[in-house]
């Protein structure tokens, strides 16, 4: 009996490992590469015959890898707080107030998320050029700093939460903006967290607008670095390739660790956007 | 007046109808609240889907800014169009090949994270780590493992697949299968995590009293397991489908559509025409994009409230 529970474990184990080499190996495939100097095959062996940083060196150096960084750096950081902040506050009265026209905007909202990018990227991109975004941070952030999916996504959580302590606020005195800062506000943390995460991984990772919108590399992201970078696919390109990709890849990875938690509960929250 | 607790709808009303400020306030605070998002979204989201819709009618130049009108004329072109419904086929066959594979592979990850032994944890971070890949990196990654002397190739060399090194992504019998894998690879996790919280609501009793009647761990996947996710696979379904129309990265960094259109779904179809500056045949291709999502988003609301009513009967 013993024996038999056993063995039914080392065959979990193995075919989890299985699964981790094609979800992870990848990745490692891809590190090594970066990690190989420039005299070294790329195909002769996976693993690197002598570990070297000059890929990133160069990355930094010649491809200006450390402006697109700071680029999208600054993209993110504009992004999160005023995404968080002006959605958290327009779920609130679609949440909790009667007001006349509180059904049609929120069935606006809701039916944009089902709107695909690709229809509108054309006029969206016609009017950036207008407005004189084309080539700005502000043009490059202009999709996430309010969205119909953090709306809703607030607004689920506003929905949530027990009326009482709201109610009890408004009798002391509170005005609603207060009721919105003071009381419901540290209720939906987790969810503040949650959109958090789902704006850093959309701006971080978003290709087709700042393709569109960014023409002049001094406003490239990352992504659109790494995909003028990756024009030139020969072998010679592979090393720098990936450890562009790397330094892409390492503040998600980082964001993931520290908030894991946030994530899981996240990835169900998201189910129902659709 | 007693200073009993307050009930609540009458507290409302007083402070409705006390003053007549406090009135006006009660309909205008609501604004202010949704005043910025209003902006943001009306400018950059409302004004260009409603442009889109207006274009699809005309024969609109962007540079110049201008069209005429020309009726349904744009959509009488793509629909004569073969590379249009080429890529609505290969936007279907993309479906039909990932929709099975997103279906059965993350309920396999699921149940194996969902047990009760050592390190379980550390593989459900190791299985999610994909899904916190920038598209573009995960593109790039599989390019590279797709090349003709990388280790894909190598691998079907060795299982007597192909007879000398080939790359999947070039060849345009194989070029959609392959880069559908990459979809699926990114989307494991997350999957796994649905079915995982799916999992994670069947009463444990259940699997206690088939042990005692002596099923098999298989027979209690496919007798148990498998019915109470129901839902969850219904979920995991039409989100496959509502994401899969859109699938763009994986497709534009790794082939670009080809070869000879071989990987050109509908997104990449609009893109190409916009790319050409034919924004009006591209609003107009969006516009079928639309309803096909908006078909897919009323196929979810339809089966997750009957699911709901199930669960109330």
């Amino acid at each position: 009996m013993k024996s038999k529970q056993f063995n039914q474990r080392m065959w979990l184990y193995t075919l989890m490992i299985f699964i981790t080499i094609i979800t992870v190996g990848p990745f490692l495939i891809t590190l090594f590469m970066s990690l190989k100097a420039a005299n070294e095959g790329i195909y002769s062996s996976i693993l690197p015959a002598s570990p070297t940083l000059e890929n990133f060196v160069t990355a930094f150096d010649k491809a200006n890898f450390g402006m697109y960084f700071l680029n999208t750096l600054v993209v993110t950081v504009i992004a999160i707080p005023l995404n968080l902040l002006f959605c958290s506050l327009a779920a609130y009265p679609l949440a909790r107030m009667d007001f006349r026209g509180r059904s049609v905007v929120l069935a606006v909202i809701i039916s944009t998320m089902m709107v695909p990018f690709q229809l509108y990227m054309a006029p969206l991109f016609q009017l950036a050029g207008s407005l004189g975004l084309q080539n700005t941070h502000i043009g490059l952030v202009v999709m996430q700093v309010s969205t119909a999916f953090g709306i809703f996504l607030m607004r689920q959580a506003f929905l949530r939460i027990p009326k009482e302590l709201e109610e009890s606020a408004y009798l002391d005195g509170a005005n609603k903006f207060k009721v919105w800062y003071l009381v419901a506000l540290p209720l939906v943390k987790p969810t503040l967290v949650t959109l958090a995460i789902f704006t850093f991984m959309g701006t971080w990772g978003d290709y087709l607008w700042p393709l569109l919108n960014s023409t002049e590399s001094s406003m490239y992201t990352l992504s659109i670095g790494l995909a003028q970078l990756s024009q030139n696919f020969d072998g010679s390109n592979l090393k720098l390739i990936s450890a562009a990709s790397i330094l892409t890849t390492i503040p998600t990875l980082l964001i993931f660790i520290w908030l894991q938690k946030y994530f899981i509960s996240g990835a169900t929250d998201g189910a129902v956007k659709g | 007046m007693s200073r009993e607790p307050v009930v609540l709808p009458n507290a409302k009303v007083k402070v409705g109808t006390q003053k007549k400020s406090r009135l006006s306030m009660r309909h205008v605070a609501p604004w202010f609240f949704l005043i910025p998002s209003l902006l943001i979204l009306g400018t950059f989201l409302i004004i260009p889907i409603l442009e889109a819709f207006q274009w699809s009618l005309l024969d609109y130049k962007i540079i110049a800014g201008t069209g005429e009108f020309v009726g349904l004329s744009n959509f009488k072109e793509i629909f004569t169009d073969a590379n249009f419904w080429l890529a609505l086929l290969n936007t279907f066959i993309f479906l039909i090949i990932v929709l099975p594979l997103n279906v059965f592979l993350p309920m396999i990850l699921a149940v194996l994270v969902n047990q009760k032994i050592r390190g379980v944890s550390t593989f459900r971070i190791l299985y999610y780590l994909p899904v916190v890949t920038p598209m573009v990196v995960a593109a790039l990654m599989w390019k590279m493992l797709y090349s003709q002397s990388g280790i894909i190739s190598g691998i079907l060399v060795k299982l007597g697949l192909f007879d000398s090194p080939t790359n999947l992504l070039i060849q345009s019998s194989t070029a959609l299968f392959a880069v559908s894998m990459i979809t699926v690879w990114k989307g494991l996790g997350y999957y796994m995590i649905i079915y995982l919280a799916g999992l994670q609501s069947i009463p444990k009793d259940v699997y206690e009293s088939a042990s005692i009647d002596g099923a098999s761990v298989f027979q209690q996947f496919r007798n148990i397991t498998i019915p109470m996710l129901a839902p969850s696979v219904t979920l995991v379904s039409v989100m496959t489908i509502i994401a899969g129309m859109k699938v763009f990265e994986e497709i534009a960094l790794t082939t670009g559509g080809g070869p000879s259109g071989a990987t050109t779904t509908l997104v990449m179809y609009i893109y190409k025409k916009f790319m050409n500056l034919d924004v009006s045949i591209a609003s107009a291709a969006g516009i079928v994009l639309l309803v096909l999502a908006i078909g897919a988003s009323l196929l979810q609301m339809k089966l997750t409230s009957s699911r709901e009513d199930d669960l109330r009967a």
